[in-house]
Parts: C-alpha cells; structure tokens; sequence
C-alpha cells in the first residue's frame, strides 16, 4: 500500500497524508489510483460532446443575420478564450497551493498545465484574428481587450519556461507559482477590458446564463463546444499530470536500483 | 500551522498591493487604454494638427453616400454619431462588410480645421448580439426593430423565438 | 469556397488539430510512463493502478 518515502517523493519532501486536508491526494500512489479509474470516462466524455458540438456549431446552427457563416467561429474562438482564463484562474489556485501548504502535486499540476493553457490561448488569438479579418477589417488592433489577452498568452508562456528553467524542481515550481500569482491581475483586467474602456471587441454576450445577449440557437452550440472543449483540457491536463507522477516515479526507481548496484562490490 | 498562517498573510499582502498597485495604474492611464474617442471627445478637445486619432461611434441613420472618387475608388461620407453630437466622415476605400446605419464603427484618421474628419481606415465594430435571419427577419416585420435606427430590443424578447417560417435571409 | 469558410475551416482545423495533438501526445505520454513503470515496479498492477 505505502511506498517507501524514497520512492513516492522525488525532488519534493513528502509529507504525511491527513486523511481530510488536501493532503490526502499529494500521495502519488493515492493518487494514481483515485483518477485511473475515471480517465476513460473522461477521454470518451471529450470525444463525444466535442463531436457533437463539431456537427451542431458546423451544420446544424444558424448562420447570424449579420455576421453570416462567419459567426461559427465564435463556437471555438470563445472556448479558447473561456479556457484561457479559466485555465489561468486554476493555475493561480495551484499556485496559493504550492506556496502556502507546499502541496508537491499542485506544482506538478501547475507545470503540466500551462502549456495547454498556453496553446489554448494561442489559439484563442489566431482564432479571434481570423474572425476579426471579414467582420472588422483588420487581423488585429491594439486595443485593450486584444492586447490584455496577448499579455495573458505571455504569462503562460513564461509559466512554462521558468519552472522548467532550474535545475531544482521546488525552487522552479516556487518561481513559477509567483509570477502565476503577480499574473492574476491580468484576469480581471481581460475580462472587464470591454466594460471599463471602449475597445474594437465587443461586450461579452454571455453574461447570466438565463438572459444571453444570443439566439438559443446559437447559444446552445456555443455551451456544448466549451463543455467539450474544457472536458477535453481538464483531461489533457489529468493525464500529463499522472504521467508525470508516474514519471518521478520511474526516475526515483531507476536511481534507487543504480544505487543498489553500485553498493554491490563487483 | 503558524507557518502556514504567515505565508497565507504575506500572499494575502502582496495581492493587496499588487492589486492596488494595477488599480492605480490602469486609472492613470486611463486616456491611453481607451481604443477610439466619441464625437463629443473629439469636439470638447478638439485635437488638430499631425496626430492621427480614433473616432467611433454609429454610423447616422440616412447619412451614407456612396460614390466614386475621382481615381476610380470606392469612396464614402457618413456622419458618426453618439447620440448627443455627430462628426461628418470621409472616406476613401473599400469598407468592410459589416458597415451599414446604425452599425459601430471606429475609424482613424485626422481632424481637418473645418470640423470633419478624413478617414485612412474604417473599421466594423459589431455589437453583442447573435441572432439567426429569419428572427431578425421577423422583428423588423413586426415593427419591433429597424436596425439601421439602432440596437437589438432585449434579448429576452426575441431570443427563444422559434425559427420556422425561413425567409431566405 | 468563399473567403469566409476559408476562416471557418482554418479556425476549426486549427483549433481541433492542436487539441488533438495534445491529447495524443498526453495519452502516448501516459502509456509510456506506465509500461516503464510497470517493468520496473510489478506491484503496480496488484494494487490495481491499471484501469
């Protein structure tokens, strides 16, 4: 059931699991085992909404009275924006959980999950580019929502590269759990950009959910392809975090039976 | 425990700093952050002279005059209103789809001295709401929106409203 | 085509192709990491880490 210590920790200290703090899941082995089980459920979950949002923003949605086909670049344009500071929001979550509790999975979580966040937001922007071309006019203007949102894409970006950046994986994740934190403030500032200054982009439709700016018509897709879509990320996500669990795991092992190869005199 | 208390303080700290910091910021730069100025900007500051500036505002209903410059190019006048005041427009090019009355624009452009201003750029600026054709079709019918006169009525007035009766829109 | 679905298709392709990539190469990531384990730590499947 339990590993010994030298085996489940790696580089981080390993601390006892309480069985009611979130500790209870910084025990990789408790881990593992507690999200074998649903992964499956999960890859098959992505699939299926996904594919159902594909056909539904694709074929079976309306076209807007103004905006034409074009609007249907909206059904993965505004998940990737949704994702990009939701995602951004979690990373600063694991972030307060890596600083405050020093909890080992939070860093591992936060390092496997910016670079999905990072390609979401990318896309996000190229998406929004190519969007912005017939309906504005131009690919791109540097106005406040625009460009709040391409600083966010730089804080992943950064995220990514500074925990990767020493060669102390604690001291990595501690650098890392910072500027997601100092980054925050970019969140607030995406998303209340169209409210606070006037912009090219327009005003966000979906505000309550009971009384959306959009046709039901529209509206549905548009839901059904971000559940997909943050499905398919929060999977993503999962399975390169217990990858990389495994991962630490494997090093520990290979490097405790080089050790007990070494202490056997040849 | 008490360690972890300490840290949660320091975190909590500097997030009100930083958060007051950004606040302060932003304020101060207020002017900066805005992406175009509204007609009644533009005739309280009067800003002349090299510096191009951002107009926006909708496009004035019944003010669009479509013709054809002198080198052979498209070329248009309308008059950008925010309610209050209006700026008349030139412009010379293609405008983008989505320009029609009582549709946002942002133009660029510079202040002549009589008062208009010459556009280099017109950019579509589309609002808020989605709505498929034939629902579109169906609230000006009724009378219940004339787009080129301004903005959607509520959504909640139209935006469950069935789709039959397809018009080709 | 118009230029319209030429945006249409490119968005799609591009944001479903990058989420595809990323969830295969995080599934073929996984597997590997789990059969290398399993060869050096055979407990594993008793204690029922294998779906």
């Amino acid at each position: 059931m339990d590993h010994p210590p030298a085996l489940t920790t790696g580089t981080t200290p390993h601390r006892p699991a309480g069985p009611r703090t979130l500790h209870r899941f910084a025990n990789p082995g408790r881990f593992l085992r507690a999200t074998a089980r649903v992964m499956p459920f999960l890859w098959g979950a992505s699939i299926l909404v996904l594919g159902v949002g594909l056909a539904w923003g694709l074929w079976f949605s309306p076209p807007d009275w103004q905006q034409g086909e074009t609007v249907r670049i909206m059904y993965v344009h505004v998940p990737m924006a949704w994702l990009a500071m939701g995602g951004y929001t979690g990373l600063a979550v694991l972030s307060v959980m890596s600083l405050i509790w020093r909890h080992p999975l939070a860093d591992l979580t936060a390092r496997e999950l910016s670079p999905v966040g990072a390609a979401a937001t990318a896309l996000c922007l190229v998406t929004g580019s190519l969007w912005g071309k017939p309906m504005w006019g131009t690919w791109w203007v540097w106005d406040a929502r625009l460009t709040s949102v391409l600083v966010l894409f730089f804080l992943w970006l950064g995220h990514a590269a500074l925990v990767r950046a020493f060669d102390d994986a604690e001291r990595g994740a501690r650098a890392g759990a910072i500027l997601a934190l100092v980054g925050i403030v970019n969140v607030p500032i995406v998303k209340f950009s169209v409210d606070w200054w006037n912009t090219l982009h327009q005003p966000a439709s979906v505000t309550r959910l009971d009384a959306p700016g959009m046709h039901v018509d529209i509206l549905y897709p548009l839901l059904t392809c971000a559940l997909g879509f943050t499905l398919l990320f929060g999977t993503v996500v999962l399975a390169r975090t217990r990858a990389a669990v495994m991962e630490r795991r494997v090093r520990a092992l290979q490097f405790a039976r080089a050790r007990r190869e070494d202490a056997v005199p040849a | 425990m008490t360690r972890k208390k300490r840290r949660l303080m320091v975190l909590l700290l500097a997030g009100l700093g930083l958060g007051t910091a950004t606040a302060l910021t932003l304020t101060a730069f207020q002017d900066n952050l805005v992406f175009f100025l509204s007609p009644s900007d533009v005739i309280a500051q009067r800003p002349t002279g090299d510096r191009a500036i951002r107009l926006g505002g909708l496009v004035e209903t019944g003010s669009v005059e479509r013709r054809t410059g002198a080198d052979g190019r498209p070329a248009a006048t309308f008059r950008i209103s925010d309610g209050p005041n209006a700026i008349s427009v030139t412009y010379a090019g293609v405008l983008p789809d989505l320009f029609r009355e009582g549709q946002g624009v942002v133009t660029l452009g510079r202040l002549l001295p009589d008062g208009s201003f010459r556009a280099t750029e017109v950019l579509a600026r589309h609002d808020e709401t989605y709505m498929p054709p034939e629902v579109a079709d169906a609230l000006r019918r009724s009378g219940h929106w004339n787009p080129s006169q301004g903005a959607a009525p509520p959504a909640e007035t139209w935006n469950t409203a069935p789709r039959n009766g397809r018009s080709g829109g | 085509m118009t230029l319209h679905w030429w945006h249409i298709t490119l968005s799609y392709l591009l944001t479903f192709g990058v989420f595809a990539a990323l969830a295969i190469g995080a599934a073929l990531r996984h597997r590997a990491a789990r059969r290398l384990l399993d060869t050096l730590d055979p407990r594993a499947d008793r204690r029922g880490e294998q779906p």
